[in-house]
């Protein structure tokens, strides 16, 4: 633990973020675009206790409960949006939604 | 230890919310429980004041400190004093009563459950302003009340009128609390404050006129006052037992009460203009009620009518008569309304007075509370209504302001008229109909109340206050009656006995000579016409279909313009045209990965810009 540092913290939150961007934009399947979205926003939140963590202080750690408790709420709204469209289109794959380019 | 009585301040305050809410999540369907538990909870309520009212000497404070937004502390607290003292005491007891005449009158209404709860949150609602110890309390307690009202009003909300008239109630209300909010701002802007006790140690004697005219505005809307009066009269929609306790005695009256507590705050243009306005709408409601058929709303012209002469209190620098005449008022019109109540209940729900007639014989108690409370609000020596009422006529004389004095007496006069045409009509000659004829008495849950309130309070409240009201919070009375000379050669008693003399009298004659029909509208229709129709709201339609409408229109017309057409469309527009079509179909290929890889791109250059300047 003693070896820890902030950079390595940081680094994971960076591998997570790379990680979810990577799934956003090759996945089509909305879920798990979806879901990478939300990896996304784990690892900033992941940097933020990081430094506060770091910095000896609880103001971050205290924000990322609100993030977490907005970002709970949110997936409630996506998965529905995502299971409405399901319902009406037969399809969620992000490809096959296209029809307000016309 | 002074402060004790916090604690007692909580319990009669957090009670009936506590009460609200079980009674409005688990006795929806329960409604003869939800009665006697509701009912039950104003009278520990009533009881838990009066021990306040008779216990505590000093002011009671309590203040906890919610939120602190750089030098302005918003809190939660309470001040009691004597005003505050004597208005708990009032609204809780006669709301008590109120709720167990609601036992007897609401026996066949499906939803008691719901009525009930509206009746607890409003008294939580109603008992919070009167000890809000800072502006935004009061405030907040202010609108749960306008909350509540609109609730209670639109009890039958299946009917029509019912609806609309609550939405009238609710949508008024919030006129005059643009008002006020803006108001509580100014204060907060000019002071830093919103606690009553710092205020009024900041504010010092020149205090700017836009102040008090704002915080005005809040009282102008819930104690109906000119020119935001038009929703009390069709506020009688909601079940009697509600305009008795809701738009007669109580939250009518919190207006005036909060008034006084901010009194000094009102420059003197500000008190001229609510001495002048409430004077003047006295004398007009009171001579309005006399065309009305239907008896709550005869009753609701007569509320106007007191509402003015208390505004008109306030507005001569008298603030604790206000609130006597408040105190008075209330029992007085409670008895009233309930007598009213009792009534509508014996003749199978009819409202026309010209319909009635004859009740005196057969409903006995009912016909001697509501004449004894009648006595009383024609301010007959003696009686509670005197002692308040007479008192502000005489300080308008004392204070020399001789139109606001005329204006008294034509409302004292039109008040002995339309009481007397009242009596006449309801009570004595001849049932004019079917269902006065067989009108029966009320059960005692309905009689018991307007007894108790007619009989001991309507009466006896200002003859009996040294016995009924303690010491400690005599001063309010006690400074009202002993700042004035007042005697029997006083020209406000003169007026009175004549008005008595010469209006109930003559209105108990006059009303006797035609059956089945109102003696005046037979005499002059042109009159009867012209009291009857509804200035206000005509000149309401006509200012909101006319000019409200062109200037809505016209700014709707700018939002299309200016922000769809110029702003939207035409960058919108602009852009695509600047970057070429090609850029457009390049951009827009309707993939969600697409515009995901814009967004990345468009970060990182966000990004590296931020990081390389």
């Amino acid at each position: 633990m003693e070896n820890t540092t902030l950079a390595h913290h940081l680094l994971l939150a960076g591998l997570l973020f790379a990680l979810g961007l990577t799934g956003v934009l090759v996945r089509r399947n909305l879920l798990v675009v979806y879901m990478c979205l939300e990896l996304m926003l784990t690892a900033a939140t992941l940097a933020l206790v990081a430094f506060s963590r770091f910095n000896r202080t609880m103001d971050g750690a205290i924000f990322v409960f609100f993030i977490i408790t907005v970002a709970a709420a949110e997936v409630a709204v996506g998965l529905a949006l995502i299971v409405a469209l399901y319902r009406r289109r037969g399809s969620v794959k992000s490809d096959e939604l296209v029809t307000l380019r016309d | 230890m002074p402060n004790d009585f916090s604690s007692l301040v909580h319990w009669i305050l957090f009670l009936p919310l506590v009460a609200a809410a079980f009674s409005a999540l688990f006795l929806r369907r329960a409604g003869a429980f939800a009665a006697w538990f509701s009912t039950a909870t104003a009278f520990t309520i009533a009881g838990l004041s009066l021990q306040l009212l008779l216990q505590s000497t000093g002011d009671v404070t309590w203040h906890v400190e919610l939120a602190k937004l750089g030098e302005i502390s918003l809190g939660f607290g309470y001040l009691i004093d004597a005003n505050a003292r004597l208005m708990l005491f009032v609204v809780s007891f006669v709301a008590a009563w109120i709720h167990l005449f609601s036992v007897g009158y609401m026996q066949d209404d499906a939803a008691r459950g719901r009525f009930f709860a509206g009746l607890s949150i409003f008294m939580f609602s109603i008992l919070g302003i009167v000890v809000a110890d800072n502006l935004l309390m009061t405030f907040i307690f202010w609108e749960l009340v306008g909350f509540s009202s609109y609730m209670l009003i639109a009890h039958y909300f299946d009917k029509d009128f019912a609806a609309a008239a609550s939405k009238k109630a609710f949508i008024t209300n919030r006129i005059g609390d643009l008002g006020f909010i803006l108001g509580i701002a100014l204060c907060l802007h000019l002071y830093g404050t919103l606690d009553f006790v710092a205020l009024k140690a900041a504010a010092g004697p020149a205090v700017p006129v836009a102040v008090g005219a704002l915080l005005m505005c809040g009282f102008l809307g819930k104690s109906a006052q000119f020119p935001l009066h038009v929703w009390l009269t069709d506020a009688m929609a909601g079940p009697t037992p509600v305009s008795a306790l809701i738009h007669a005695a109580t939250m009518v009256a919190a207006g005036v009460y909060f008034m006084a507590r901010v009194s000094f705050l009102l420059a003197p243009e500000v008190l001229s203009w609510m001495a002048i306005s409430g004077a003047g709408m006295a004398a007009l409601a009171g001579l309005c009620a006399l065309a009305q058929t239907d008896i709550k709303k005869s009753l609701a012209y007569s509320t106007l009518a007191h509402l003015g002469i208390m505004g008109c209190a306030l507005g001569l620098g008298h603030p604790e008569l206000a609130v006597l005449h408040m105190a008075m008022h209330a029992f007085f019109k409670a008895t009233l309304f309930l007598g009213a109540g009792s009534v509508i209940h014996g003749c199978h729900h009819e409202q026309d007075m010209l319909k009635m007639g004859g009740l005196l014989k057969k409903m006995p108690l009912t016909a001697a509370t509501f004449i004894a409370a009648t006595l009383s609000n024609c301010a007959v020596p003696f009686f509670a209504g005197w002692y308040s009422k007479d008192a502000i006529i005489e300080a308008a004389w004392h204070g020399h302001h001789h139109a606001v004095f005329a204006f008294l007496a034509i409302a004292a006069l039109a008040t002995c008229l339309y009481s007397g045409r009242m009596i006449r009509l309801v009570f004595l000659g001849e049932a004019n109909s079917e269902a006065a004829e067989h009108a029966h008495e009320s059960p005692w849950t309905m009689t018991l109340p307007i007894t108790v309130l007619g009989l001991v309070f309507a009466v006896g409240a200002g003859f009996a206050a040294h016995y009924l009201i303690p010491a400690s919070s005599l001063q309010v009375v006690d400074a009202a009656l002993t700042s004035l000379h007042f005697s029997f050669t006083a020209p406000s008693t003169i007026i009175g006995l004549l008005a008595l003399v010469f209006g109930f009298g003559g209105a108990l004659k006059f009303y006797g000579t035609t059956r089945g029909a109102d003696a005046l509208q037979v005499v002059s229709p042109r009159a009867y016409a012209l009291l009857e129709r509804r200035w206000m709201d005509g000149l309401y339609r006509w200012w909101i279909d006319g000019p409200q409408r062109r200037i809505a229109e016209f700014i709707a017309f700018l939002d299309l313009l200016l922000i769809n057409g110029v702003a939207v469309r035409w960058i919108a527009g602009g852009a695509t045209a600047a970057l070429g079509h090609l850029t457009g179909r390049t951009f827009h290929r309707g993939q969600t990965r697409g515009y995901a890889l814009w967004i990345v791109i468009g970060s990182l250059l966000l990004a590296w810009y931020l990081l390389a300047r």
